[in-house]
């Protein structure tokens, strides 16, 4: 497929914003999820509301809440930029808003999975004297890695499609939040925009589609075991 | 056990390293100039960008939106180094905000608002820029036009039909616009049978056609200023003077823009005292 220059800028940043805000999260995400999965605590449902909240909010209020919290308004937007590291309107803005995003949905897979774990394996391993950490290490996530490595998947393309959050945190600039979605609007805004409109759609819809077929390929995995 | 997580595993792999790969064609080296401009001059400005980077292999970065978006964006942090403003007003908004650097601003442009309808479906009978017209009636559907609210043109737009007494018949039926070049797109693909535009980008477009041209306003006329922004990098200078050289302007007169009347480059707020309709230069209808 050819594209222009401007176009191929598009999209080596949508992957850049979406790998950076999906390498940010993987982490914490898969330990929320474990603890959410396993772990009973005080409070849980308010974790487990404010976790899922972006999934629910229009992504134009959380891109707004984002921009008061992280923006020049706010002193720590203002440290930030002091450091170099400037969150409003950059490409860090745009991962900023792919990661709050796409984080409800890895979460709630690596739950899912971890869930699907028997308990009773985690327990056998234990008592032959493993800490927690090994026992997740060996068993746990071994066990749950098709589900886990699904919720990676979706939420990297949850990531490269994020478009609401992304416009009002980090807006429209070309090699910085400019990403397929943001291009594609500005494009059919435009006047003769429609065949790069149709060759960043061709894009954006391929990605998707391989990023479903894996993760439903990545969760019958999972159920067939389990079900074993 | 171990070979089925290591397929997973091996996508997951394989996926990131193409990310990876991928990613490289986004990072420069050093920062290009970051220049956010009115809708309205994407065409102009893309064109001379691209003279002044085969010029001086300086990369000019451009962000277009309706002025009233890029200047909250900056007031917001947005790490411009020029803005390029379609009005006034938001241009003091900035200096207000201290948002511009002191002195650098001056006007750019100047522009005119035309109202467009799909090519081969003009309003029949045509019609008229004159207070007694009854525009309701002249067309069916709705008015596109740039977000009166906010938008410049749209601002300018509300002016102009509220002088010629247009403003209530038509303010019901609006199809407001995130930008002008939105507006202009609603008219070429039919989708509203009526639009108000300014003369230039009407003249980017043969999918359109230009019905009537509303007059100036002699309190506000259209007018784009210039100024580099508080942080601007010291390359930006250079680009600002581009800008006003006659390479820029060159660009700007093909694609039907008006160079703006040389006045004092107005500073302050306080120094934009209400201007007395300054002699415009060839009359843009000529162009039609």
């Amino acid at each position: 497929m050819l594209l222009t220059d401007e176009e191929w800028t598009v999209v080596a940043l949508s992957a850049r914003v979406a790998l950076v805000s999906l390498v940010a999260m993987a982490v914490p995400g898969i330990a929320l999820g474990w603890v959410l999965a396993r772990r009973s605590f005080p409070g849980k449902i308010v974790v487990d509301t404010a976790v899922h909240l972006p999934l629910v909010l229009p992504p134009v209020v959380t891109g707004y809440l984002l921009l008061l919290l992280l923006g020049h308004g706010s002193a720590f937007g203002r440290w930030l930029e002091a450091l170099g590291l400037g969150i409003a309107f950059t490409w860090r803005g745009a991962a900023v808003a792919a990661a709050v995003m796409a984080f409800p949905l890895l979460v709630r897979s690596v739950r899912l999975a971890i869930e699907l774990v028997d308990p009773r394996l985690e327990d056998a391993v234990r008592t032959l004297g493993a800490g927690p950490l090994r026992t997740f290490a060996t068993v746990t996530l071994p066990l749950a890695a098709p589900g886990v490595l699904a919720g990676l998947v979706v939420s990297f393309a949850r990531g490269l499609g994020e478009f609401g959050a992304t416009m009002t945190l980090a807006g429209n600039i070309p090699g910085q939040s400019r990403t397929l979605p943001v291009a594609i609007y500005a494009y059919s805004q435009t006047a003769h925009g429609e065949a790069e409109v149709m060759r960043l759609l061709l894009i954006s819809l391929t990605v998707s589609i391989l990023a479903l077929l894996a993760s439903e390929l990545l969760t019958r995995r999972m159920r067939a075991r389990s079900a074993r | 056990m171990n070979h089925q997580v290591r397929s997973p595993l091996r996508i997951a792999v394989l996926s990131l390293a193409f990310a990876v790969v991928t990613c490289g064609r986004g990072w420069t080296s050093d920062e290009p100039v970051l220049v956010f401009a009115a809708a309205s001059t994407s065409d102009a400005l893309a064109e001379i960008a691209k003279a002044y980077t085969a010029e001086t292999k300086v990369e000019v970065t451009l962000s277009f939106a309706a002025s009233s978006t890029l200047a909250k964006q900056i007031e917001n942090g947005a790490p411009a180094d020029l803005i390029l403003s379609a009005d006034e007003q938001w241009m003091d908004d900035l200096d207000q905000h201290h948002a511009l650097r002191a002195g650098s601003r001056a006007n750019l442009l100047a522009n005119h608002l035309v109202l467009v309808a799909p090519k081969g479906k003009a309003p029949s009978p045509a019609i008229q820029v004159a207070s007694g017209f009854d525009i309701a009636k002249a067309w069916n559907g709705r008015l596109a036009i740039a977000d009166p609210s906010h938008v410049p043109a749209g601002i300018y737009a509300q002016a102009a039909f509220t002088e010629l007494g247009w403003w209530d018949a038509v303010k019901d039926r609006l199809a407001p616009t995130l930008d002008v070049r939105a507006a202009l797109r609603l008219v070429e693909t039919g989708e509203t049978g009526l639009g108000v535009v300014y003369a230039t980008d009407a003249k980017t477009s043969d999918r359109i056609e230009v019905v009537a041209l509303l007059p100036d306003d002699a309190r506000q006329p259209i007018r784009y200023p210039v100024a580099l922004t508080m942080n601007a990098k010291p390359r930006a200078q250079a680009f600002l003077d581009y800008l006003r050289d006659e390479r820029a302007s060159a660009i700007f007169t093909r694609l039907g823009f008006e160079m703006a009347p040389l006045v004092a480059p107005a500073t302050t707020p306080a120094a934009k005292a209400p201007p007395p309709r300054a002699n415009t230069p060839a009359d843009p209808r000529a162009a039609h």
